[in-house]
């Protein structure tokens, strides 16, 4: 039998986060590995009267792209897939993958060829996602690779991410709507302020954000889903983060970051694992030096670190930041081929005060109510 | 482990019978049902220089879609669907099923609308086939639901598949230039420049005018597994009648056929089980009631019936017709929305004369040399 919970998260995605309507084209990418989701999807879009675009990829499938393409193969990205970024309604990514290491032994060299083959894809689907144009939401399909990441069995791991996307199973869309009602009252709260500041253990950062707009991540972009963002003023950024989380990126692992900011600028790090790999990517552009994000994490039922970055930055209780590129809608002015989340933890005596008003301790807001 | 014979069979279809070059353009359609065929396939592309598209559909898809999509839905093609036919250089469909007869209860209405929706797509398709600006390769993948139509075991069926396929493991490139060579010589010998088919077997006394018609010999470029040798008979030619020893397969099974020919139109038909669809399918249009094609099967590792067409054509002793349309490579004419294989078996005592020789007798031709294929 098929998991019920399977079917109501096809239904927040295709009915709410992307709103599908009748006419609608609807593109979904994923991987084998989601099959029962993708059919479940699939099902929806048909009866939301949309028309489905099924682009599904085996498992092995990039390992065996990277392993025996050539660089001219490597870089080679098909029209029809453009066509899709640029002329279709709305865009489901249900992130899939059996094994999250698989491409440990390849050549970063290869990845940054085939990212830079898709970037006039990528920077289409970013610019078509800011102008409203399409409609794009990632979610993360429970695989035994995720759930070995996390540190769990894979039945555990499946009540984990359902819980996270969807608190109040028999109403998915109704919590996201309360949920993004309260969170709009703190946004509010934030418009107008200029200054923020986070202290917790060896933490103690200032970031100006004034000018700046805090997003709402109520589960129309991401699901699971629940932070709020901001771009902060480029040049601002002063004191020092300790980031309680380890970072993972292209499957490997940083942890006990820290970082000293200077008139915005990261003026030292260091990690006590893979510090090279750390100072490495800090130096990729002068942008990757600069917060391109600064974020509060809302969801309760992520209560735990797991590897995967669509859940850990949305850990109730956590702060993020991210090094480079920053988003535009924000206010944002950052530039820089990467952006690289880092996550703390704020519920061991962590604060956060705007304009000298205390707004959240121990991992809760307190202006709420 | 990873079976060898996939790896064997992908480097067949990629570098003989598609033949891919550097910087070609190739998409693949498949289920996920074929994935050990479609990874190795996918691999043989790249290590070619070739640049792979895939086309990867669930095995639950077909029938979701007509399970869920209206009638607007249904007629839907998606734009990067047609990109691929109009702009590709190389096709490769692998049909993998994880049930052949899951579509059986869906409203025929549906299939037609998708029928009609596709033709664009499908004029594409054979246009660029035509005109050899699009190479298309078709196989079949071996699981259990095509095991279980050929009433055998997966493990027996995979043998089955893989001999046909490849019949020399050492050497299939090899095996199969060989097979051309002498599937050519079939047709120099026996059939070129033939005006009358005349074909004798029990319950079966067919002739066929064969007048400036061209024999095709198939060898592993379009299908595999291969082997048959296929014409399309002047359409109002045939006169006779013929008993089909095997089942025929169109979403429903019809067995016990017998077509009667008058002036090349079918003028009786019967079968034992299913008449009715039979009628109805003769009828679909004008096309459907002559014979688009008359082959000969020709390979040996096939050798018993399997319903499914891509084998069963192939059988070595069997010939078949097709109703419906020709193949204007061949010099057919025949147009219609059907092209339906019929097989019959000719190796008990089946003869085949060409303007009154004797060419094939009991599933074997009869070559004035020893060719050996």
């Amino acid at each position: 039998m098929i998991d019920p919970r399977i079917e109501k998260l096809a239904g927040l995605l295709v009915e709410y986060s992307t709103a599908v309507q009748p006419g609608d084209k609807v593109y979904v990418r994923s991987t084998t590995a989601a099959t029962p989701l993708i059919e479940a999807v699939y099902r929806k879009i048909f009866q939301a009267g949309g028309h489905p675009y099924l682009w599904i990829e085996l498992p092995q499938q990039p390992f065996l792209l990277y392993k025996y393409g050539s660089e001219e193969q490597i870089r080679h990205f098909p029209e029809p897939y453009q066509k899709l970024a640029e002329t279709y309604d709305a865009y489901i990514r249900i992130f899939a993958e059996e094994n999250t290491k698989a491409l440990t032994h390849i050549e970063p060299q290869k990845v940054v060829w085939f990212n830079q083959g898709m970037s006039r894809y990528s920077k289409r689907l970013v610019q078509r996602m800011s102008d409203h144009s399409i409609r794009a939401v990632g979610t993360l399909y429970p695989t035994s690779g995720y759930a070995q990441d996390a540190e769990m069995s894979l039945v555990e791991y499946e009540d984990f991410v359902y819980c996270a996307c969807m608190p109040d199973p028999e109403d998915p869309v109704g919590f996201w709507r309360a949920f993004s009602e309260r969170q709009q009252r703190i946004v509010q709260w934030l418009d107008g302020k200029r200054r923020i500041q986070v202290t917790g253990p060896e933490t103690d950062l200032t970031v100006d954000i004034g000018g700046r707009k805090f997003i709402n991540c109520d589960a129309h972009v991401n699901v699971p889903d629940g932070e709020i963002y901001t771009g902060p003023v480029e040049d601002s950024a002063e004191g020092c983060v300790y980031f309680s989380y380890p970072a993972v990126i292209s499957g490997r692992e940083v942890s006990g970051i820290r970082l000293w900011f200077e008139k915005g600028r990261v003026v030292k790090a260091s990690a006590e694992k893979n510090e090279d790999f750390l100072l490495k990517l800090i130096n990729t552009d002068e942008g990757s030096h600069r917060i391109g994000e600064f974020a509060i994490g809302t969801n309760d039922r992520i209560n735990r670190f797991t590897g995967q970055i669509l859940l850990d930055e949305k850990i109730g209780g956590s702060f993020h930041l991210a090094l480079g590129f920053g988003y535009p809608e924000t206010g944002s002015k950052n530039e820089s081929s990467i952006h690289w989340d880092l996550i703390c933890d704020l519920r061991n005596g962590g604060k956060i005060t705007a304009d000298d008003q205390l707004l959240y301790e121990n991992g809760r807001f307190v202006i709420e109510g | 482990m990873k079976d060898p014979r996939v790896e064997k069979l992908a480097d067949l279809m990629v570098n003989y019978s598609l033949g891919l070059k550097p910087g070609e353009k190739v998409y693949m359609r498949a289920s996920t049902a074929g994935a050990p065929l479609i990874e190795a396939l996918y691999v043989k592309i790249l290590q070619a220089g070739a640049l792979p598209y895939l086309w990867t559909e669930l095995s639950s898809q077909p029938y979701l879609f007509f399970r869920y999509a209206s009638e607007e839905q249904i007629r839907h093609i998606p734009e990067p669907n047609m990109m691929l036919v109009s702009t590709y250089d190389a096709y490769i469909r692998i049909e993998a099923e994880d049930n052949t007869r899951d579509q059986n209860q869906i409203d025929p209405e549906k299939i037609r609308w998708r029928g009609q929706a596709v033709q664009e797509y499908m004029k594409t398709l054979f246009t660029r086939i035509g005109d050899g600006t699009l190479r298309y390769m078709a196989t079949v993948f071996p699981t259990h639901a095509h095991a279980q139509d050929a009433e055998m075991g997966l493990e027996e069926f995979e043998g089955l598949y893989y001999k046909a396929c490849l019949p020399d493991m050492g050497d299939p490139v090899g095996y199969w230039q060989r097979f051309s060579r002498w599937q050519a010589r079939l047709i120099d010998q026996l059939l070129r420049g033939r005006r009358k088919i005349h074909i004798l077997a029990p319950d079966t006394d067919l002739t066929l005018d064969i007048t400036g018609r061209r024999f095709l010999n198939s060898d592993a470029r379009m299908n595999i597994p291969d082997g048959e040798i296929f014409t399309s008979p002047v359409e109002d030619s045939a006169e006779g009648h013929v008993a089909f020893t095997y089942p025929a397969t169109e979403g429903r099974e019809i067995s016990g056929i017998r077509l009667w020919f008058e002036k090349g139109k079918v003028v009786k038909a019967t079968a034992e089980k299913n008449e009715d669809f039979l009628q109805e399918v003769i009828h679909s249009d004008e096309g459907a009631s002559r014979i688009g094609e008359f082959a000969i099967g020709t390979n040996e590792g096939i050798t018993r019936f399997t319903r499914n067409g891509l084998f069963d054509e192939k059988i070595s002793g069997t010939f078949h017709l097709a109703l419906g349309a020709g193949f204007p490579e061949a010099g057919g004419t025949n147009e219609s929305g059907l092209h339906w294989d019929l097989i019959s078996d000719l190796r008990g005592g089946g003869r085949i004369f060409a303007d009154d020789q004797l060419i094939y007798e009991d599933g074997q031709f009869l070559l004035t040399d020893d060719g050996h294929r």
